[in-house]
Parts: structure tokens; C-alpha cells; sequence
């Protein structure tokens, strides 16, 4: 590369036009390449006079609690601070406690599931419990890629109820939503460019009123949830 | 600047693990860079998540801090714009760019006067008035409002290499203006 399309590539990415690929590669070299960390930084300082056109405006009242609660603390064990980190300010706190109880004697079961398979890229898995600790959908989530559903305890859905699902990435405080599920489906895929599924992302399907929820977060009682671990990790 | 050389100190604090310095950097900063971030997301939801993830990395990365290379006001931006470009990635950048008004605001001439505040704005002011129309907009359109190359086409109804071509083109002009 020449300097002047490392120059021209650094302003790129100071100006926000790189797609996200291009982007983590800039991040990824700006830790060995002190000549364009340079440039970036040449960049930062020549355009930074333009954030004065954005117009000021007072942030959500409790971003500085929601922030504060997710700084690391040294003083909290580390299995502590996970399950702080899940909890966020517009999600009903409740079904996290049954989750964290649940999560652990189903990975027994996960385990022996994964032993009968070869685990190339360490796919992203979970299963979804009910409020009654009883698995109901194996999730499957490629990195960053498709997420797959497939139902081992099905439920009935109440005739003018739908269900929905969502996924939360970590720190996020609003669920994406990932589509409707048919009533009668056992398995369901999804490859979407709205979320890029992550270890530690909440999955989740709610009981919503037909055509989805009105208002685009969920709305209705949650039927199942579970968070994605990387499978290379039980 | 006055201002600009007490919140170095209070990142200064924040590299020490000084968890106030933190909070009186958000209590002076976050009005401002709320406004950065949801003039790129045009999401409050949105923007709120962007300006936690930032300051999540002010506290991991104030020691890279360098007041050498810029004002701490400009760093902090800087971090903020690329925590909600960020957003707008993982959102696959499926955010609204029809608003009629978007982008209007950002080549407005009173809006171009908040960037004159300082002589480095004056500067870059002067460098972005000599750029070809088509080629500022592009620029602030992308900087300001986080909008893509392919976003920017569409909104100039131009095709998307030319596009990228000419934001390339308008950017080395201004540093080489700037120089």
C-alpha cells in the first residue's frame, strides 16, 4: 500500500464510510502500524471541528447508572458481575434468576450433545428454557452469522397469539427483533444482518399478538430464553 | 483552553482508575456527545447504547490519551463516533437516511459557523468551502450522519463508485488544503 492510500484509507475510516469488515481491519493494524496510526490520528484531529454540527442534546435520564453498573469492579467476584452485566432497565428482571439457575443443569446435557459432534469453529449455542427450567428450543449460531431454532419440547401457542424472537448482544439495552416463528414450526432459521450473534447474547421468544409486536420491543410474557455460549467452552 | 486542559486531567484520573473522574467527564461531555452519536444514529435507543459502549472504552483506553495529538474534547468524540458508527454496522446500517431534513442541517451556513469556533475549525471550514459541493456534502453527510458510501449514493442518486471516488478525491484535497 502506498502511503497515500494508507492516508486515503485512514480518512475513510476516521470519516465512517469503511463497511464493517474493512473497518476491523484498520483496528486490527492500527496496534502494529505506528505509520497509520499516525494518519488515523492526522485524521481524528483535521475533522474533529465537525462534531460541533451535530446539535447537543441531553442523554437518557440513568445512562451514567446503566454505564457505572457495567464498569468492571474489583471488588465484586467475577461470576457476580456477569449477572449483573444482564440486567438492563426496560427488560423484566425476573426471568434472569430462573435462567441463571436453570442454564447450569442443562449444559450437562448440552455437553453430551456436543461430544457426538465435530466442532469446527466453535459454533455459539444455548438452550432456550421455559419459566419452568424446561429446555424448549437448541439454538445454534454461527459467528456472526445465521442463528437455527430447533424446538425439543414443543408448546402450544395459544390460536391468536404468535411467537416471536429476540436477541439481546450484551450491553445492549433494546432486543433486536428476529422475526416470527409459525405456531406449528419445529425448527427455525434466521440469517439477518441486524445482529451479529456473540457469546453472551440473550435469546429470547415472547407470546405476541399477530403480525408481531406493535412496537417493535417485546411486549408480551416471554416463553422461553437463553444466552449463547461459545460450545468450545463446556 | 481552559476547559479542554481540565477534562486531560480528568482522563488523566480515569487512566489512574479514579471512577469520579469518569462521572464528571460524563457529566460535563454527555449532552454534547449524545448529540454526536444520535445525529449518526437518529435512534435516542440507539444512541444511548453507542455513548454506554463508549464510555465503557474511555475507562479501558483514557491512558492512550495523547494531548500531544489533539484535545481531549476531540479524542472523546472521536470515541464516541466510532462506538455508534459501530451500532450503525451491527444494525446493518438499516437506519433512516430519507429524512428530508437529514444532511440539509449539516451544510446549512449557521451550522457551518459552529465549526469556525476555533482556529483549527476556521481552517477546515475554509478547505471544505473549496471543495466541489458535491464532495462536501459527501463529507459531512458521512462524518456528521454516519451515513455509508452506498447510503450517500443513494441520497445523491449517483452511482456508488463514483461516490467513493470523490469522498477519496475531497478528503486528500483537505488535508492537503489543510497542510
Amino acid at each position: 500500500m502506498t502511503p497515500e492510500e494508507r492516508d486515503a484509507m485512514a480518512g475513510e475510516y476516521v470519516l465512517g464510510t469503511l463497511e464493517a469488515a474493512a473497518a476491523r481491519e484498520v483496528e486490527r493494524s492500527l496496534a502494529s502500524d505506528a505509520a497509520l496510526r499516525e494518519a488515523v490520528a492526522g485524521w481524528e484531529a483535521r475533522l474533529a471541528p465537525l462534531t460541533a454540527l451535530a446539535p447537543e442534546e441531553a442523554p437518557p435520564p440513568g445512562l451514567w447508572e446503566r454505564i457505572e453498573a457495567s464498569l468492571p469492579r474489583a471488588d465484586v467476584a467475577p461470576s457476580q458481575q456477569r449477572f449483573e452485566r444482564w440486567r438492563f432497565d426496560h427488560w423484566r428482571p425476573n426471568p434472569w434468576k430462573w435462567f441463571a439457575l436453570g442454564s447450569s443443569a442443562v449444559a450437562a446435557g448440552l455437553a453430551a450433545l456436543l461430544l457426538f459432534r465435530p466442532v469446527p469453529e466453535a459454533p455459539l449455542m444455548t438452550v432456550l428454557l421455559t419459566s419452568r427450567d424446561q429446555p424448549a428450543w437448541l439454538v445454534e449460531a454461527e459467528r456472526g452469522g445465521a442463528l437455527r431454532l430447533a424446538a425439543v419440547n414443543r408448546q402450544p401457542v395459544p390460536p391468536d397469539r404468535v411467537m416471536q424472537l429476540w436477541a439481546l448482544p450484551q450491553g445492549a439495552t433494546a432486543p433486536t427483533s428476529l422475526g416470527l416463528i409459525a405456531p406449528e414450526a419445529g425448527q427455525y432459521s434466521v440469517s439477518t444482518t441486524a445482529i451479529r450473534p456473540s457469546p453472551g447474547m440473550l435469546i429470547e421468544i415472547t407470546l405476541e399478538p399477530p403480525g408481531g409486536s406493535p412496537t417493535g420491543r417485546p411486549t408480551g410474557q416471554i416463553l422461553f430464553i437463553g444466552r449463547l455460549s461459545a460450545a468450545s467452552g463446556f | 483552553m481552559a476547559a479542554d486542559q481540565d477534562l486531560a486531567r480528568l482522563l488523566r484520573g480515569v487512566a489512574a482508575g479514579d471512577r469520579g473522574a469518569l462521572r464528571r467527564v460524563y457529566e460535563a461531555q454527555s449532552a454534547r456527545l449524545f448529540g454526536v452519536a444520535n445525529a449518526i444514529l437518529r435512534d435516542r435507543d440507539a444512541a444511548a447504547d453507542a455513548l454506554h459502549d463508549a464510555f465503557l472504552r474511555v475507562g479501558q483506553r483514557a491512558a492512550q490519551y495523547d494531548p500531544a495529538r489533539g484535545a481531549a474534547a476531540a479524542w472523546l468524540a472521536g470515541v464516541v463516533r466510532h462506538a455508534a458508527l459501530d451500532q450503525a454496522r451491527r444494525r446493518g446500517r438499516e437506519l433512516p437516511s430519507d429524512d428530508p431534513t437529514l444532511g440539509d442541517a449539516a451544510v446549512a451556513p449557521e451550522a457551518l459557523e459552529r465549526v469556525s469556533a476555533d482556529a483549527e475549525g476556521r481552517r477546515l471550514r475554509e478547505c471544505l468551502e473549496e471543495l466541489e459541493e458535491k464532495n462536501r456534502s459527501g463529507i459531512l453527510l458521512a462524518f456528521v450522519h454516519g451515513l455509508s458510501h452506498s447510503q450517500i449514493a443513494a441520497r445523491l442518486s449517483l452511482p456508488i463508485g463514483t461516490v467513493k471516488a470523490w469522498i477519496r478525491r475531497g478528503l486528500l484535497r483537505l488535508r492537503d488544503c489543510m497542510t
